[in-house]
């Protein structure tokens, strides 16, 4: 049984169409990273899992149940991460969470609180209030309110935004370590090094629309290139190719798609192993595969 | 059950953090309007159905208060979650929307109930003082159903307000244009019987005109309105609050203001 799965999904705001269509799966125990810029659609869908918004058509399915006909049986399976933070005046953190997990129907939650906030180094702040924490710390205690009840899809939209690197790379490998524990995650951010690093599958959206979805590493093999540097061992002027680049160094640089192969560019170039005296490659990125379909 | 409980809890425990201003404030104002009112004007005034102005007086000011309170509870609280954005918690969580509604009805008639018994205690301080005796509760189970009944339909009707406003300003509005004239005209200062008679069918249509009597009778036994008649408008009134806060937490927006 899948995780989450949109089928048809569409979304409109009076005459703005937000999501068209979209249909995809997340399987169970995976990280999925929904890529696309400001507007593409992917807060508006996560709205509509977590029941925040209605759909205009279409079908969404938390492991098997509908939203719209058993939202409170999907709702027990989420746990989500909003972008914005939010600013709970008048309770201090371990109440805060103390109240999200009755909210689950969770009476006694003491052991899960107190991991939960020793996970996101939040201890030694349980008695402040959220006025009291730093923006990172409002962040993590965002988090830690998503995971109170041990969800089973976590809805992170955006959770790194505005935070440093020391947090995101905390965060991520507490993501990480939520995903070996069999948790499914479906990721927004903006941050596609770091997605690269993370997810095992990736949508990109533009304009509410999902342009493609696949395996990260499939993704960027088809949308992006790579480049390979030839130091040949007798120096010649120029190589002649439609993929040529620049001579930088000693090196001839090529741009060939991630899918091409090095063997045919050798081919193409009429060059045997004794030719070259050194040979670098640098693969294509999520960034130039996000670039690539989001111009198409 | 849990989700109920919780949320029941967090609503007491919000206004339990701002004492000062949920309880400590009404506190002040029920001691002025009875000083001002029920004793220093009260002596001067004749006795109504055969009591002083001052007894006549407490228990409308104990049923203002817990319908003020009641509703300033669940009104606020929700633009107090729409503002900080938490809102949207317990919309994203199992929480059903009769949770919901009972949870912070509840929490609204506590709030009420104690804003009620502080003016009872200070009613009956100023009463001992001025005639030197106790004014009881004559009838505790009609005062019981009047406190449970007017505090939840306030509840109910500051979710709608609370639901319905798109600022602060909206639910000020809401306050200022709707609930203070019915509480006004309701029959807390005086009774409808010394109101002109056009007053007297308006007042009739003031559904707060039968909770503000039955209070005075759950605390005298005396009222304007007949009991029963003050029980089942009530009774009505509650049903229709039910469904109007139902829908408007249905069509509510939980976005952040």
């Amino acid at each position: 049984m899948n995780a989450l799965e949109l089928i048809d999904l569409k979304k409109n705001y009076g005459a703005l169409s937000a999501v068209k269509g979209v249909t995809l799966t997340i399987k169970p125990g995976e990280i999925f990273g929904l890529l696309g810029p400001n507007g593409a659609g992917k807060t508006s869908i996560i709205s509509i899992v977590t029941t925040l918004e209605k759909p205009t058509s279409g079908q969404v399915k938390v492991f098997g149940y509908d939203v719209l006909k058993d939202p409170m049986e999907t709702k027990r399976r989420i746990g989500v991460v909003g972008q914005e933070i939010v600013n709970s005046g008048f309770f201090d953190v371990y109440e805060i969470l103390e109240f999200m997990s009755g909210y689950y129907g969770i009476l006694k939650n003491k052991e899960r609180i107190e991991y939960v906030l020793h996970k996101l180094g939040l201890y030694e702040h349980k008695n402040k209030k959220v006025k009291q924490l730093s923006g990172g710390m409002k962040r993590r205690l965002m988090v830690a309110k998503a995971l109170v009840h041990k969800p089973a899809l976590l809805l992170l939209d955006e959770p790194t935004a505005g935070v440093d690197i020391s947090l995101r790379e905390d965060l991520w490998s507490f993501v990480r370590e939520l995903q070996q524990e069999g948790m499914s995650i479906l990721l927004t951010t903006h941050y596609l090094i770091e997605a690269q690093e993370l997810c095992h599958h990736i949508g990109i959206m533009d304009r509410g629309q999902l342009k493609c979805v696949g395996p990260t590493a499939q993704i960027i093999e088809q949308f992006s290139s790579k480049k390979i540097m030839i130091k040949l061992r007798t120096d010649r002027d120029s190589l002649t190719h439609k993929n040529f680049l620049r001579k930088r160094d000693g090196f001839f640089e090529f741009h060939i798609p991630s899918h091409d192969s090095m063997g045919n560019l050798f081919r193409e170039l009429s060059l045997t192993l004794e030719d070259i005296d050194d040979i670098k490659t640098e693969q294509g990125s999520l960034e130039e595969a996000f670039k690539h379909v989001v111009a198409k | 059950m849990v989700a109920f409980w919780t949320l029941f809890k967090k609503e007491v425990k919000r206004f339990l953090k701002v004492m000062m201003q949920t309880i400590v404030t009404p506190f002040m104002s029920s001691f002025l309007y009875l000083l001002v009112f029920g004793v220093s004007l009260g002596a001067k005034m004749n006795d109504v159905y055969a009591v002083s102005y001052l007894a006549f007086l407490i228990p409308g000011l104990m049923m203002m208060g817990l319908m003020n309170n009641a509703f300033q509870n669940s009104s606020s609280s929700i633009a107090v979650m729409k503002f900080s954005g938490d809102l949207e918690d317990i919309r994203v969580t199992p929480l059903s929307s009769h949770h919901i509604l009972m949870a912070m009805g509840m929490g609204s008639v506590i709030r009420g109930l104690a804003v009620a018994v502080v003016t009872y205690i200070v009613g009956v301080i100023f009463y001992f003082v001025q005639f030197n005796e106790f004014l009881g509760i004559s009838h505790p189970f009609v005062l019981a159903y009047f406190v449970l009944v007017g505090g939840f339909i306030f509840g109910l009707l500051g979710i709608c307000a609370g639901f319905w406003a798109k600022s602060v300003e909206h639910v000020a509005a809401f306050t200022n244009f709707i609930l203070l004239p019915l509480l006004y005209l309701g029959g807390v200062f005086v009774s409808i019987e010394t109101l002109p008679n056009w007053a007297k069918t308006l007042s009739a249509y003031n559904p707060v005109l039968y909770l503000i009597n039955g209070m005075r009778y759950g605390v005298l036994g005396i009222a304007d309105v007949g009991l029963m008649h003050s029980i089942v408008v009530s009774a009505i009134g509650l049903v229709v609050l039910y469904g109007l806060a139902f829908v408007a937490l249905k069509k509510a927006n939980f976005s952040r203001w």
